[in-house]
């Protein structure tokens, strides 16, 4: 490889950097990348057409599907701009119970966000300790809603479960440790120099070049864009929730990275409040099967930045159109910008500092193929079973050996 | 003869370093865990990796070339393992060194490296050539503050020898104290010629897959692994020897338990340094070495041949 | 609701045919639709005089007799106006507002990949979302699309 010569690398659809299917074409001199061709579209799974095959009740539960981390902030966007179409009033601890729930999912992302950046920057014990606190909240998760990631507590005209006191208490125990976690995680990004050098000065976006480009949530925050639609376009119990807009000046990666953190404490912040001023009542109202003709656009701001929903209904059951902005989709412009004159190496972390989450950018068309009818569906024992089976009947059996193991790996 | 070949491929040669470097990367591993919060692996993991990646298909690359691609892994091997037996860390039988055996070591220990980058080089992957220029790059940065730190302790003994080094800082153990910040120099620069964090720039997953090391699989990839265990060790008891020879003033078996539990402290040593920092970029490591590292061992050279001129008065 | 009346006010004032056409439905949430012919005046009023610095969206829409877009701006005070606008299903080809906003491009490449628009002014570059090699003039998002045996296509 001579240095003046120009070659083309390919990171994706499969790389160990993404953590979803999307193929970055970068054109390198050297270790300098000169261009970036993005290709997106591998995780185009056709929900949007697909909610419109389906009732508004049903898609709530689509919706919910269109991205694994921020599964709670897709459905209270759908939800909200349903209920609005309707006109439901939504019981004051419903929209409680809501914010609770997008909170504790923005400090489950911000914490998974903190441990990749650390991996992609080859600081592997960041990576185990913010996920090992993870834990945590997922706990705190599972605990209200039954599951660690898709909660399934919208529905409309509400919430589909109820927060008790008790388990108000846990929230506020487990809250209080994470709190303390994260201020030593801000002094550990703030004093640690070899991430200070790899991540400042890295991916500059500057506050007009952000606005030009339409970039959203922590990664417009921290060029200095005061935009947050929690505060600029309330939903939910946000209206009533006291909480600063953290923006950051640095315009880089460490930007990025200062911002979520200290977004996390203002999370913690809300949380607190919710638990504290709960409303009593009902936690949600009876929605009517067919929701009137209408139309309406739901803003939310989902961990990765502004989500946005547009439905419209022609007053059946199913909606005539439904069409998301995942927050993703917004940054991606400005990656491209972020990485002109950069090094190989910064790639990952630039990639990753706008949280990116492809399988929420993509959605929509699936095609059915003819394979439905034939479809066996294996729980995962008899799958495993199924692959034993396979092994044996091809002269290969670990039957004994995996017992042996496992005897000796119960005594670690 | 007998004995020789004994030592050569038994112990403490061949057999025993491999074994050691497996046990050592388990060793390694389980500190890394633990000082990460998390379990770590069992003590026969090394071992189980190593036996599965022999059985493992082996596939070279149609565009590769085929014999550099296949004698790069064992020409890393060898030469790391060949200078263990330079090295005296305890009072053995048979112990191979002649005047000036420090230089050759310090150069056989590049030839894994190099051999890393041609193996990379001739896979023809994008990423493995990548990985290979940045092996290299690397090589001409950690290299220099490696060599002017062992050496200068050398210097001090007024040998070029490596037991007669030994020799000395066991007569007089208090100059290894001077020796300090050579030792810590020469410790971070091992982290770069292991390709450790920070240093694991070469094989920096998220950016080149796995760099070097991309297009190799089974029985290839068992003896790079392999390599990299026994560079390890073989570092570490470099740097034992060279700065920290006190097992030799034991007894036999003694003598050999100090000397592991030594090596085991400078492996731990490394684990530690690669814990608590990120991977640097290329630009960033080279800066480093030269600007930081370089000066701190030419200040090493020069409080050395101050103290020199004082032990010959 | 002062300033949504204002902006409401001033859309009329500049633009007489849309008097009567603009609804408000909920604090800050504007709609209104703007026959083609008129779209880019409407869009670049409100862009550049209304400061609508934020284009949240662009979402198609199969109104069966034309094929729709809306856009979606927003105001830094969290005021949306949804400006739509149709042309025909024979001949759908609209304008890009690049020019406007850069993000708009992968917004319009969607349009294109998935209601069969024609974006004129849109830079080449790759396809977004469909694949490559996705059949012509299938538009999933149309009304009139069934999802088909693609071993068979």
């Amino acid at each position: 490889m001579h240095h003046s010569s120009k070659f083309k690398i390919p990171m994706g659809p499969q790389h160990p950097a993404l953590k979803e299917p999307e193929s970055f074409s970068i054109a390198l001199k050297g270790e300098k990348i000169m261009g970036v061709d993005i290709r997106l579209g591998y995780n185009h799974r056709g929900i949007e057409k697909a909610c419109e095959e389906r009732t508004f009740v049903q898609d709530v539960y689509l919706i919910e599907r269109v991205c694994g981390i921020c599964s709670h902030s897709h459905s209270t966007a759908f939800v909200q701009g349903v209920e609005e179409i309707a006109g439901l009033i939504v019981p004051p601890r419903a929209q409680y119970i809501r914010t609770l729930i997008g909170e504790l999912e923005r400090v489950h992302s911000h914490l998974l966000w903190l441990g990749v950046a650390g991996h992609e920057i080859g600081f592997d014990t960041l990576l185990m300790y913010t996920w090992r606190d993870r834990e945590i909240v997922m706990d705190i998760l599972a605990l209200l809603s039954g599951n660690r990631v898709n909660y399934g507590m919208n529905m409309i005209g509400g919430v589909r479960r109820n927060v008790t006191e008790e388990q108000a208490q846990d929230i506020l125990k487990g809250v209080k440790t994470l709190e303390e976690r994260t201020k030593y995680y801000i002094e550990v990004a703030t004093q640690e120099t070899t991430i200070i050098k790899r991540l400042s000065g890295v991916g500059v976006l500057k506050k007009d070049d952000a606005l030009r480009l339409g970039a959203v949530g922590p990664t417009a925050r921290a060029s200095g864009v005061e935009y947050d639609v929690r505060r600029n376009d309330p939903y939910a119990a946000y209206a009533e929730l006291d909480f600063n807009v953290i923006t950051d000046t640095n315009s880089d990666v460490y930007g990025r990275t200062i911002v979520r953190v200290k977004e996390l404490l203002e999370s913690y912040k809300m949380i607190r409040q919710c638990l504290k001023n709960l409303p009593n009542g009902p936690i949600a109202v009876k929605a009517p099967r067919k929701i009137p003709a209408g139309e309406a656009i739901s803003r939310y701001e989902a961990p990765r930045g502004e989500d946005v929903h547009y439905i419209k209904s022609n007053g059946g059951e199913k909606p005539e159109r439904v069409k998301v902005r995942a927050p993703t989709l917004a940054n991606i412009q400005a990656v491209k910008h972020m990485l002109k004159d950069r090094y190989l190496a910064d790639m990952p972390i630039v990639v990753a500092a706008i949280d990116p989450c492809f399988s929420c950018t993509d959605r929509l068309v699936s095609v059915k193929g003819n394979a439905g009818k034939s479809k066996k569906i294996l729980t995962w024992e008899a799958l495993r079973n199924y692959s034993v089976e396979w092994h044996q009947v091809h002269g290969i059996d670990f039957t004994e050996l995996s017992y042996k193991f496992r005897t000796k790996m119960e005594r670690f | 003869m007998g004995l020789a070949l004994f030592t050569i491929l038994i112990f403490p040669g061949f057999l025993f370093v491999s074994v050691f470097g497996l046990m050592a990367e388990f060793f390694d591993r389980r500190i890394y865990a633990r000082l990460q919060n998390r379990v770590g692996p069992p003590w026969f993991q090394a071992f189980a990796d190593f036996i599965k990646l022999l059985g493992k298909e082996d596939i070279v690359p149609c565009a590769a070339n085929e014999k550099m691609f296949d004698f790069a892994p064992l020409f890393a091997l060898t030469s790391a393992v060949t200078v263990f037996l330079y090295i005296p860390l305890w009072k053995a039988p048979v112990t191979f060194s002649f005047n000036g055996d420090i230089v050759m070591m310090l150069y056989l220990l590049t030839i894994p490296t190099l051999a890393f980058f041609i193996g990379g080089w001739y896979s023809r992957s994008l990423y493995a050539r990548l990985g290979s220029v940045r092996c290299v790059t690397q090589l001409f940065a950690y290299e220099v503050p490696l060599f002017m730190s062992i050496l200068s302790s050398a210097l001090l003994a007024n040998t070029w020898e490596l037991k007669e080094v030994a020799a000395f800082y066991l007569k007089h153990p208090l100059y290894s104290l001077f020796n300090l910040v050579g030792f810590f120099v020469s410790l971070i620069a091992i982290l770069g010629k292991l390709e450790k964090v920070p240093f694991d720039i070469p094989e920096a997953e998220t950016e080149i897959v796995a760099g070097t090391f991309t297009e190799y699989s089974g029985r290839r990839l068992a003896i790079l692994r392999l390599t990299i265990d026994v560079e390890m060790v073989v570092g570490a008891a470099l740097l034992v020897a060279v700065f920290f020879p006190f097992a030799l003033y034991f007894q036999s078996v003694l003598g050999f338990l100090v000397a592991v539990l030594e090596i085991c402290g400078v492996i731990a040593l490394l684990a530690l340094l690669r814990t608590i920092v990120a991977r640097l970029r290329i630009d960033q490591m080279i800066n480093f070495c030269w600007k930081v590292l370089v000066p701190f061992s030419l200040f090493q050279l020069l409080l050395n041949l101050i103290l020199k001129g004082k032990l010959i008065l | 609701m002062l300033n949504e009346e204002k902006i409401i006010q001033d859309l009329c004032g500049k633009f007489k045919f849309l008097e009567n056409q603009i609804k408000a439905t909920r604090p800050r949430r504007i709609f209104l639709e703007v026959p083609y012919e008129h779209f880019m005046e409407v869009f670049d009023f409100c862009v550049r005089q209304l400061s609508f610095t934020q284009l949240c969206a662009m979402s198609g829409l199969d109104d069966v007799e034309k094929l729709s877009v809306m856009y979606h701006l927003a105001q830094e005070g969290g005021i949306v106006i949804n400006l739509k606008t149709g042309v025909s299903r024979e001949q759908p080809v609209l304008k890009t507002v690049m020019p406007y906003f850069l993000c708009a491009e992968i917004y319009e490449r969607e349009l294109v990949d998935l209601f069969g628009f024609k974006i004129e002014g849109l830079p080449d570059g790759n396809r977004y979302p469909l694949t490559d090699d996705w059949p012509k003039g299938e538009f999933p998002l149309r009304k009139d699309w069934k999802p088909f045996d693609q071993k068979k296509a």
